[in-house]
């Protein structure tokens, strides 16, 4: 299995790129690069500035890359960290969380601190089955203090994905739960208010949720049967509904190249108001066509784009596309799905698909040696 | 864009070095101090920009690109939570990226469309960001500004304006009831407006006290209006006067019908886009039948464009209250004929000054609050839910019974509207006032 890195790469945290005197400068990945030193399963795992990799069939280290962490310059790694036997791993802007058999760690990317800033034990294996981080038993870990928030155990939280300021859960029974800021419609509940306790998404009600994705301002889940439903902000078309905002930025830009002065008024004669509906912000769960043929298997939702990787192993990308992050090898943004040509052409299946904040990280295997009792169940 | 030659040198090269002599001359002195709100991360990214402010490593495109990453970060963090709760230092980061981006634009021979960018790209700091470096945005805009009008006066050698006719539709005539007006007095004396009107929250018309305002008599902001004709005269059409002083700096533009309105928004535009897209109706699609109302409101335009300052004063009873002059926010409030602010209260004492064009306006006492029906957000607390001058009678049966005042506010007037006061506003042709918020 190969990863491959696309977007934003400012800190190296994809690759090292050569500077030169080109235009282009290196914070922008923009054609799918594979990432060095990945052999075998591994996990992988974004923040802003950072890639955690968790490699499975080693000893199970956490290797970081891209900014290092405190004052001093010197970078956090095995040699101030043992993470030896990890199991799984969460990273944000501040802090990196860590599972292993026995605890779980949570330590501040910031500080020198040889101790981590929140730690539990586990004390019975059966509660090892609670850990999919960020839930741990009791609760989850958030990505700023307080580090730890207990969740009610009633919900039988099975999944749970932190978005730019809110929450969503899936719970075992396939139900989905909201909670947080409300104000661009992510909560799902039909308006822009907060909720302070996570609160069911009733339009869901009765559809059975294999998994949830959360994004800057937008959420997302996957159906049963492979269905996509979005809903939140839209101003990048990171719903992959029709967007507004993307619409003018792409006539500014192309005003700019003609030589027009910025922001000039200029309406298209061509564009009829009443014939296309515009979607900023969808307050309800809406259904997405990624791929009229195809289930979807994983999705994973970056800060104002999203992707999905289908059954047949084609990853569609969508949304904001500023640091190449949809990997279409340009930096358009998009408000429709459109399938990243670059592994179809290099004869790759994608089998899983993690979105860092400006960027993508797809794994994928060679078709020819693809033997589908080899491909993992579920995502890892 | 035509080459630019003057005798001393190359005029792009002495827009740099303005520029560059109203920042710190070395990087050491260049702050970049922030609380630990702000991940070491994105320092790391502000320090780079600064370093290829003052080295020569990178192209013009990579220290845009630069900036573009600190502006896109803190962007995501403006736009996270209620406004109230961003925390300050997150607009000075977006103060920060401005400022390198602006720089950057300025660095190599800006082409005048550059340059528009460039004052959009601080524009877009003052309205969002927070001061920074003795208000630095403020300064280069200025710097950018000038350039433009050099540029602008190059271009075009017409100097006078000719005085132009235009026709105009309203009449004021039996709008208002004699017996509910709003009563005007003449030139009070401080202690005379502190007896009959603050003291006791009466609202009045002050007439007479802003005929000394330049943009009264001297500027040509005024429309001479001419009885007999009743034909408008400008000396200097207001739009043409803002245009020059302010047509590309970017405000905010509120578009529809009323701000409780399901498709009431706000967007951005440029003073010139504005002006031909909601003053003179340029190239207009009309939506549901229509045609979308512009409001630039609500805006402290004076702030942003230093030299429109010049042409107002701030009324001298406001040092009746008890704040500092400092305190007083001045808004300006510039839309075509039709714009309506629902009825509402504010939270403050208001003078309500009018500079160009005509105003009806509605005022009701805080004591009649229950019958204005106010909505029960938090958010829309101090709006009520009834339309002035088409009310629901089966929906607010008692607002019939509210009492209240009327006018029409005319150039030359200002109304006190006292603390808590509801007030009801729709302009009758374009207009343009000057509102102060004082305690």
């Amino acid at each position: 299995m190969r990863w491959f890195g696309f977007g934003f790469n400012a800190f190296a945290q994809i690759c090292v790129q050569e500077k030169s005197d080109k235009e282009e400068s290196s914070s922008a990945v923009r054609v799918p690069t594979q990432l060095k030193n990945h052999v075998g399963r591994s996990k992988i795992r974004a923040s802003w500035s950072r890639t955690a990799s968790l490699f499975l069939d080693e000893d199970r280290r956490v290797r970081l890359a891209g900014f290092s962490a405190s004052i001093s310059g010197e970078s956090l790694g095995p040699a101030v960290l043992d993470t030896r036997g990890c199991e799984d791993a969460v990273i944000s802007e501040t802090h990196l969380t860590l599972a292993f058999p026995d605890r779980i760690e949570s330590w501040d990317l910031q500080s020198k601190d040889e101790a981590p800033s929140w730690r539990t034990e586990i004390v019975h294996r059966s509660q090892s089955s609670d850990v999919h981080l960020p839930l741990v038993p009791g609760g989850y870990v958030a990505s700023e203090p307080p580090i730890f928030r207990p969740l009610p155990s009633h919900l039988q939280a099975k999944s749970l994905a932190l978005g730019g300021g809110h929450a969503i859960l899936l719970t075992a029974a396939g139900a989905v739960y909201t909670w947080g800021q409300g104000s661009h419609g992510q909560l799902g509940h039909g308006g822009l208010i907060p909720e302070e306790e996570p609160r069911t998404v009733e339009a869901l009600w009765g559809m059975s949720m294999r998994s949830v994705a959360a994004g800057g301002w937008h959420s997302v889940c996957i159906g049963d049967g492979g269905d996509l439903y979005v809903w939140g902000w839209n101003e990048s078309g990171q719903l992959g509904l029709p967007s507004r905002g993307l619409r003018k930025t792409s006539r500014q830009k192309s005003d700019l190249q003609a030589g027009g002065l910025c922001g000039s008024v200029g309406t298209c004669p061509a564009e009829d108001p009443h014939e296309e509906v515009f979607i900023s912000i969808q307050a309800f769960p809406a259904l997405v066509d990624v791929s009229p043929t195809c289930e979807i298997r994983t999705v994973s939702c970056g800060s104002r784009h999203t992707a999905a990787v289908t059954t047949t192993g084609c990853l569609y990308t969508w949304g904001w596309g500023e640091y190449g992050q949809l990997g279409h090898q340009t930096t358009a943004s998009l408000d429709e799905p459109q399938c990243v040509e670059f592994f179809r052409n290099e004869n790759l299946h994608v089998v899983d698909v993690v979105c860092g904040p400006w960027n993508t990280f797809a794994a994928a295997v060679e078709k020819e040696v693809l033997d589908l009792k080899n491909v993992p169940e579920s995502p890892l | 864009m035509t080459e630019r030659r003057t005798a001393f040198g190359s005029p792009a090269a002495s827009l740099w070095s303005k520029i560059s002599a109203s920042l710190p001359p070395d990087e050491g002195q260049f702050p970049l101090q922030f609380s630990d709100k702000v991940p070491l991360s994105v320092v790391e990214m502000l320090k780079r920009a600064r370093q290829e402010l003052y080295g020569g490593g990178t192209t013009g495109a990579g220290r845009v690109l630069n900036a573009q990453v600190i502006l896109d970060y803190s962007w995501e963090r403006l736009n996270t939570g209620t406004w109230r709760h961003v925390d300050k230092e997150w607009r000075r980061v977006y103060s920060y990226g401005c400022l390198f981006k602006a720089a950057a634009l300025c660095r190599e021979a800006p082409s005048e469309e550059g340059i528009v960018q460039a004052i959009r790209t601080c524009d877009m700091g003052l309205l969002m960001g927070a001061a920074i470096m003795g208000n630095i945005l403020q300064v280069i805009v200025c710097i950018l500004q000038s350039e433009i009008r050099k540029l602008a006066k190059e271009e075009d050698d017409q100097d006078h304006v000719e005085a132009k006719k235009r026709k105009i539709a309203s009449s004021h005539v039996g709008l208002i009831r004699e017996e509910l007006a709003v009563p005007r007095i003449k030139c009070p004396s401080l202690e005379s407006f502190n007896a009959n009107h603050l003291l006791p929250l009466k609202p009045v018309i002050l007439e007479g006290i802003i005929d000394h305002w330049p943009a009264l008599n001297k500027r040509p902001w005024r429309f001479v209006f001419s009885r007999s004709t009743r034909i408008q005269m400008n000396i200097v059409f207001l739009d043409e006067y803002l245009r020059s002083v302010a047509g590309c700096r970017t405000v905010p533009v509120e578009v529809g019908s009323r701000y409780t309105d399901e498709d009431w928004s706000q967007t951005l535009l440029t003073v010139n886009e504005f002006i031909d897209k909601y003053i003179l109706n340029k190239g207009q699609v009309s939506e549901n039948g229509h045609k979308a109302v512009g409001y630039l409101a609500q805006h402290q335009l004076f702030d942003q464009i230093p030299e429109l300052k010049e042409d107002i004063r701030i009324p001298d009873y406001c040092c009746l209250g008890e704040g500092d002059e400092d305190d007083i926010t001045v808004n300006a409030w510039f839309g075509p004929k039709g714009t309506v602010s629902p009825l509402h209260q504010d939270p403050q004492q208001n003078f309500l000054a009018q500079v160009v064009g005509s105003k009806y306006i509605r005022l009701y006492s805080p004591e009649d609050t229950e019958k204005l029906y106010p909505h029960e957000s938090q958010l829309l607390h101090n709006t009520s839910q009834v339309e002035v001058e088409n009310p629901d009678a089966e929906r607010f049966p008692e607002f019939v019974k509210a009492a209240y005042l009327e006018c029409v506010l005319k150039p030359g007037d200002v109304l006190f509207i006292p603390v808590k006061h509801w007030h009801y506003v729709r302009s009758l042709e374009v207009s343009f006032s000057v509102s102060f918020w004082w305690s």
